[in-house]
């Protein structure tokens, strides 16, 4: 029953090289906790060694991951690093990776869109500002695709790899410059900035609520920055949505590719296809899917040897019995929960990889890695 | 400490009521929601009433516990015997805010319309908002003992540290007003043991080692909140005959394997001796790392948890809540 099951991960000739050598944007994106950065670095170092100037921008990378990358906490991580001992051969590329820096994202967009220094000090030197830029709902999400965005832009990379903030719903990433031009189109947003104003004259319903509920809940004090916040951004709104607009098309080029990442758990395959339907449905292009964390298939018992040991249940052998039986099925249950994942990922190509017994944490893990990818 | 699945060393008995509210916490893919619903099923077959509050209403949960998909309408998952059982709901920001407007003495009209119109830009000009709502409205079911216990599912990922944190930084902008005592209040009912406690989740493994004893840190030593034991979930039973090779085990049993049953079960043996190598290894880490109590839980063969499997997961959760290790 098993032998067609067992064969799938030796079998799979699938590659994302195509993918890492004709792409100029990768976004990897998955359900937390199944291996998104140190994917987005391995198909970051299969890059450079196809001799393509890569950059990788990672969110929120483990500790050791973040060290190999050069990535320390200081705040230069938020610009690109090279990254040692990827690249060799003169045909290669470089690495680079750096670290998502929401806020100063969201610092360096202010700056790009302001019509002046005064403009963009307005808003930057804003409390209200200076409290949410970090952390405005979903901020995190629309900064690594803005911060793509600048990166890309720059002329000065080949490809760049963004490694999308772990989130539950995923999706947010996909929707983010939307809700941006959403959050700009609010009628609060709209009735505060239009015009010249004062409170005293703002009659509107839902807009006086919204001032007496900031008022009632947070001070007064908050009302003036919040009203002023809204003021200042007002100057730059077009701005804004001109590049939230170019960022949602820049994420459905031709020379873009969505990674999916998951694991064989029900929970992360069930938030995987959610994605995969949504990358689709919004006409994302989809450039692989990689399934990580898979558990070995042993080799199967002859019947003979069933016979033999049929009769065992303790002892050493007993448990060496017990724990092929439960590993067998494991790996069995886990590949069928890859069965509608895998189809709906259609012609893209799908990477399965085994869980090792150590997590990658320096550039040699990564190379090997980077060799089952590509 | 605990290298034997599904036990506990140093924990006090009847840990898991030992404060109203238990927030169960962990980075995404270590298992925390399932946890958290083990830990709310083991309440409850000792007798406790408990609410189960999913933060961000992960579909699947009310399914795991026996009753219909939460949603924000309190519902009764499951009752076992003995009188305990397990209700549910989720608290969308939304209805925290109305709720909190009412309690404040806003009418219902006024209430609708600005919880509906405003509460995004809110929200937005007031960081940390939502969480702090959800939070606030916590502490009121807590205030009114609601339940024996209330199991908090908290958001995972990076979001839990935020979340509870949400308090704290939140005094940092407001300065005066309701929000700042609302704050207060989530303070102090946070770093309040007898009402409030932390359950961390982590795997067997490097990376989520690192990052449970970075949160335990985050969390109990700067935040302040206490913490219950630390959960290791998903490890392997041991199981000393992996420790032999499959020829040397058939020996013991008098037996003479083929060379394909023999290279059969190495296949197997060989992974799981290294994972559990790795296992031993990395809650002996956390042990040196953090000097409370850790229990751990077994790793169940099946990517897909049902009602059974939570119910070991409870088991082991009791046991170790009886305290019936007294080897360590």
């Amino acid at each position: 029953m098993s032998r067609d099951q067992r064969s799938d991960v030796e079998k799979s000739v699938a590659s994302l090289d195509e993918v890492i050598r004709s792409s100029e944007l990768i976004l990897t994106c998955g359900p937390g906790g199944v291996g998104k950065t140190t994917t987005a670095a391995a198909l970051g170092v299969a890059a450079a060694r196809a001799g393509r100037k890569t950059v990788v921008v990672t969110v929120d990378p483990a500790r050791r991951l973040a060290d190999a990358l050069g990535l320390d906490d200081g705040a230069a991580s938020d610009e690109p690093h090279r990254v040692k001992g990827v690249t060799k051969r003169t045909t290669d590329g470089e690495l680079w990776a750096l670290m998502l820096d929401a806020e100063q994202t969201f610092d360096r967009l202010v700056r790009e869109q302001s019509g002046s220094r005064k403009q963009a000090d307005a808003v930057l030197n804003n409390p209200v500002y200076q409290a949410i830029s970090g952390s405005l709902s979903g901020a995190q999400e629309y900064m690594a695709v803005e911060r793509l965005h600048q990166l890309h832009v720059s002329g000065d990379w080949d490809l760049v790899i963004v490694d999308t903030p772990p989130s539950r719903h995923a999706i947010d990433l996909l929707e983010a410059p939307d809700r941006l031009v959403g959050f700009l189109s609010h009628p609060v947003y709209r009735t505060l900035t239009v015009g010249q104003r004062t409170f005293a004259k703002i009659t509107d319903a839902a807009s006086s609520m919204f001032l007496w509920a900031v008022k009632r809940l947070a001070g007064p004090q908050i009302v003036e920055d919040t009203v002023e916040f809204f003021r200042s951004l007002a100057n730059i709104e077009g701005g804004l949505r001109q590049r939230a607009k170019q960022v949602s098309e820049l994420l459905r080029g031709d020379d873009t590719a969505f990674v999916v990442v998951s694991s064989p758990r029900a929970e992360a395959v069930g938030e995987a296809e959610h994605l995969l339907d949504a990358i689709a449905d919004k006409k994302f292009p989809l450039g692989g899917l990689v399934v990580n964390l898979i558990h070995p298939m042993p080799e199967p018992l002859t019947d003979d040897d069933e016979d033999l040991l049929a009769g065992i249940d303790d002892g050493p052998l007993g448990d060496q019995l017990d724990w092929h039986r439960e590993l067998t099925s494991l790996a069995i249950a886990e590949r069928q929960e890859l069965v509608e994942l895998e189809r709906l990922a259609g012609d893209a190509p799908v990477i399965e990889l085994p869980l090792l017994d150590v997590d990658i944490h320096d550039v040699p893990g990564l190379v090997g890695l980077a060799a089952r990818l590509v | 400490m605990a290298d034997t699945v599904g036990e506990v060393s140093d924990a006090d008995p009847g840990w898991l009521t030992s404060a109203h509210v238990m927030v169960v916490a962990g980075k995404g893919g270590v298992g925390s929601s399932t946890v958290a619903a083990a830990a709310a099923l083991a309440a409850a077959r000792e007798g406790a009433d408990v609410l189960f509050i999913s933060v961000d209403g992960r579909p699947g949960m009310g399914p795991l516990l026996g009753g219909r998909e939460i949603s924000d309408r309190e519902q009764t998952l499951q009752r076992v015997n003995g009188g305990g059982r397990v209700r549910a709901r989720t608290i969308p920001a939304d209805q925290a805010f109305g709720d909190y407007l009412e309690l404040k003495g806003v009418g219902g009209l006024l209430r609708r319309a600005a919880s509906a119109a405003s509460l995004p830009m809110i929200a937005a000009a007031t960081p940390g908002l939502e969480h702090l709502l959800v939070l606030g409205k916590i502490k009121e079911l807590e205030k009114d003992r609601n339940a024996d216990l209330i199991v908090v599912d908290a958001p995972p990922a990076g979001h839990a540290a935020p979340f509870l944190r949400s308090a704290s930084g939140l005094s940092d902008v407001v300065k005066s007003g309701p929000v700042l005592d609302q704050a207060s209040e989530v303070s102090e009912m946070l770093a309040d043991p007898a009402r409030c406690k932390a359950l961390l989740v982590a795997l067997p493994e490097e990376t989520p080692i690192t990052e449970v004893i970075e949160l335990a840190d985050d969390l109990g030593d700067d935040l302040g909140i206490n913490l219950l034991p630390l959960i290791v979930n998903a490890c392997w039973p041991d199981r000393a005959g992996l420790e032999k090779t499959p020829a040397m085990a058939a020996r013991s049993h008098k037996l003479k394997l083929s060379d394909s049953a023999k290279s059969a079960l190495e296949s197997a043996a060989a992974f799981g001796r290294s994972r559990l190598a790795q296992q031993r290894e990395q809650i002996g880490r956390l042990g040196e790392a953090r000097d409370g109590p850790i229990i751990t839980l077994p790793r169940l063969a099946t990517p897909r948890l049902g009602s059974d499997d939570l119910a070991t997961l409870a088991d082991a959760l009791v046991r170790a809540d009886q305290g019936v290790d007294d080897e360590s």
